[in-house]
């Protein structure tokens, strides 16, 4: 399953694509963007829920020390030492699973993602995930500097449904989030009005995409 | 006598006297510095003694139940003693979107108690469900936290009041927590100095009217008791914050102040024997 | 010591293909168990549990437990396992109530023992849980049904079987599910029991012994002293009868045996020119 990250001036996108195992779902829950405190999150689930409590803690530990919310690129090397440690004993196994993180901190916006290894490194724009190679090349051909939030929320609604291919792939169900000026500052699921808009663009983008081939 | 819970002696001078100004021992209420003024002589002597007395502290908070919501008031001093310290401390805060927290006692107390609930509200945040704590739930969390405190003989010296509004089912909550772990809740409720002097107050002008007050006149009741708290408590400051807390959300006022009138008894009428 | 696969003695040890053979033969265990059915509609959620019986002398095994007022499961696997889960699950429900005074959450709870349950897919010297759930619980957001399942997931679904044969009660359920967000509770009863009776064996039937119904939500007409707010509750015997005899479960297998037999006379008659 996708999830991507986009960074623009005034904030980080995130999308993710969540597959539809069953049509009795309720639909809106079992989300995998989660946050970890007012300004971070975690994207990519049973293990990911375990690593949001985790980045939870971290948050909530480094607030407890310093009255101030966590840099992401301190929590990015905190976790990246948790995701690491459990590469390290044979009474573990590793996480299954690669993160990306999102914050808008006192450096302005902030996106990285973490690989199980342990791995991290900050982003302009990443995906990670199944497709990812092809949301790459997607995020590549973006103007990051020149991109409001609203309107990366529309490429990254573009870019999911673009890779998703109906006919051989199981139904999906699309997430937005985004933290920064226009969600004052605050990680949140983008609201409802312009999830419907970015949800409907991405989808009829990507259909012309496909006649076009 | 070692760990008072009155609160008439919160916020007294230190002095070097065995008696201070009001007449209290303090070899049995001051541990700082004083220990040479200590006579132990029982068993108990070497125990572990945890928090004894406040140190930096705020006077009274004021809250009532009005026909939108609920109104709180405290003023922004916080004492040394008998010294003015800090004349820009608030003593309001507020929880989440639908509640305010009034703290009296100790201030560094009340900002460890801030930052708890700070945590508190983040967690919640983030299992973003749709569930969200609300005045009562918050008012319960504060009990237990009080309660369990006191009875690890480590109490957070303060008094709360807890005073919200349900988003949900608009049911209001005015609330009261001390250091003992007491709860109650009332139309209207004052801590320390306020329970003596301003509550008969409140009660006239609040509870013995037919209709609860509407925003304006809630406001006045208000201005009143803080005004004739000033006239009277001696830790007090003719400069405080109004919250108000509706259904519709919580909003805490910038500092506002009160007309007073210190002059000769002689100009007055109506006060006293004097009535002419 | 013979195994089913490499790579599966050990929870903590991924095989090539990326997946954990211990945490996949736990799923097994909750497919072993007997069936339970869960359905919600926009003022109820139920559970309908089919239970087993070791013998003519045994009772029922229970399979519906309750947590909390509000709250409340059905079970399908290790019936040991479940009482280690479900005691947790009430001390949360507890300490929400002391705590914050109120009913915990229903997402929070499933969430909290689908963590629990994600521990023990990784970690050295722990098994799986061998035991899968169905929640259902009503709280400020309204009833739920939630399925907790021992790889750590904890999934919310508007109606969902687990248990031995709980494929034919869900192909039931995805059938018929656009329904029951508008159904009263005994239509919810009706359509929960149809699907159950979907998972059983040709031969079996449900009956007020071998069934039995959870219920969160408002009173239905053949409930007596149940509360307006309508509290977690069990039914089992005599007081889920009038349910199983609305399923008309005898006439059908009356209908069934006469087609039988009209088919053998049929039978009889060609064999007889």
């Amino acid at each position: 399953m996708l999830v991507i990250g986009i960074r623009v001036n005034d904030g980080v996108i995130l999308a993710a694509q969540k597959l539809l195992d069953s049509k009795l779902l309720v639909p809106g829950t079992a989300k995998r963007i989660l946050s970890a405190d007012m300004h971070a999150s975690a994207g990519l689930r049973a293990d990911g829920k375990h690593l949001q409590t985790r980045a939870r803690e971290e948050c909530k530990n480094y607030r407890d020390n310093y009255m101030s919310p966590i840099p992401l690129k301190q929590l990015s090397d905190r976790l990246g030492s948790y995701l690491n440690a459990y590469t390290l004993y044979s009474s573990v196994r590793p996480f299954g699973i690669s993160t990306v993180i999102s914050s808008y901190d006192k450096n302005g916006p902030q996106l990285y993602a973490i690989e199980p290894s342990g791995l991290y490194w900050g982003y302009q724009a990443t995906a990670v995930g199944k497709g990812k190679q092809l949301a790459q090349t997607e995020l590549e051909k973006l103007k990051l500097n020149e991109l409001s939030m609203r309107q990366a929320v529309f490429e990254a609604a573009r870019i999911i449904h673009l890779v998703h291919d109906p006919t051989k792939d199981k139904g999906f169900e699309l997430e937005l989030s985004w933290i920064g000026k226009d969600s004052q500052f605050k990680h949140a699921h983008v609201p409802a009005q312009l999830y419907q808009e970015a949800n409907e663009y991405g989808k009829s983008q990507a259909e012309s995409g496909r006649m076009q081939e | 006598m070692a760990m008072t819970n009155n609160f008439t002696s919160w916020g007294r001078p230190f002095t070097d006297a065995k008696m201070d100004m009001y007449g209290g021992d303090i070899t049995q209420r001051y541990q700082l510095g004083s220990e040479h003024l200590q006579q132990h002589s029982d068993k108990f002597a070497d125990a572990v003694q945890k928090t004894q007395q406040p140190i930096v502290t705020g006077t009274s908070v004021i809250g009532l139940k009005y026909k939108d919501g609920i109104m709180l008031a405290a003023d922004n001093l916080a004492s040394y003693g008998s010294l003015a310290r800090f004349k820009d401390i608030q003593r309001l805060h507020s929880v989440g979107s639908h509640t305010i927290i009034g703290a009296a006692g100790d201030m560094s107390d009340f900002q460890h108690v801030q930052h708890q609930l700070e945590s508190l509200v983040i967690d919640e945040y983030c299992h973003d469900d749709g569930h969200a704590l609300g005045p009562a739930q918050i008012y319960e969390y504060m009990s237990t936290l009080m309660y369990h405190r006191r009875s690890q003989l480590n109490p957070l010296w303060n008094a709360f009041v807890v005073g919200g509004v349900d988003p949900k089912s608009g049911e209001p909550t005015l609330a009261y927590v001390d250091l003992l772990g007491t709860t109650y809740s009332a139309p209207t409720i004052g801590t320390g100095y306020a329970s003596m002097i301003a509550i008969p107050l409140l009660r006239r002008l609040v509870e013995d009217r037919k209709e609860p007050p509407n925003e304006e006149e809630a406001l006045d009741i208000i201005k009143t008791c803080m005004k004739v708290l000033f006239y009277r408590d001696a830790r007090s400051l003719n400069k405080f914050q109004v919250a108000k807390i509706t259904k519709e959300g919580a909003e805490i006022s910038p500092s506002m102040s009160v007309e007073t009138e210190w002059g000769f008894a002689e100009g007055i009428r109506g006060y006293g024997g004097q009535t002419q | 010591m013979v195994f089913r696969n490499s790579y599966d003695s050990d929870n903590t040890v991924f095989s090539p293909q990326g997946r954990l053979h211990q945490v996949e033969y736990a799923l097994e265990a909750v497919r072993q168990g007997s069936a339970a059915v869960g359905l919600r509609s926009k003022t109820h959620a139920i559970l309908l549990t089919l239970k087993r019986s070791t013998g003519e002398l045994a009772s029922y095994q229970q399979k519906a437990f309750k947590i909390d007022d509000h709250l409340g499961i059905a079970i399908a696997g290790l019936t040991s396992d479940a009482r280690v889960l479900s005691n947790y699950m009430r001390n949360q429900a507890m300490s929400s109530r002391l705590l914050y005074g109120r009913p915990i959450p229903v997402n929070r709870i499933v969430t909290q023992i689908a963590e629990k349950a994600q521990l023990a897919t990784q970690q050295y010297g722990r098994r799986p849980y061998g035991v899968g759930f169905l929640v259902i619980g009503q709280d400020e957001t309204g009833p739920h049904l939630h399925e907790f399942s021992p790889d750590g997931n904890a999934f919310e679904y508007v109606a969902m079987s687990i248990g031995a044969r709980s494929q034919m009660a869900k192909t039931y359920l995805e059938k018929e599910h656009e329904q029951f967000a508008d159904s009263d509770l005994n239509t919810l009863i009706h359509h929960g029991l149809q699907s159950l009776k979907a998972s059983l064996q040709q031969s079996k039937t449900l009956t007020p012994q071998n069934t039995s119904i959870a219920i969160v939500g408002p009173p239905g007409p053949n409930e007596q002293g149940v509360k307006s707010e309508g509290s977690f509750r069990i039914l089992e015997g005599d007081h889920i009868t009038p349910y199983i005899d609305a399923l008309g479960q005898q006439q059908q297998q009356q209908q069934q045996q006469q087609q039988q037999q009209e088919q053998q006379t049929a039978a009889d008659v060609t064999m007889n020119e």
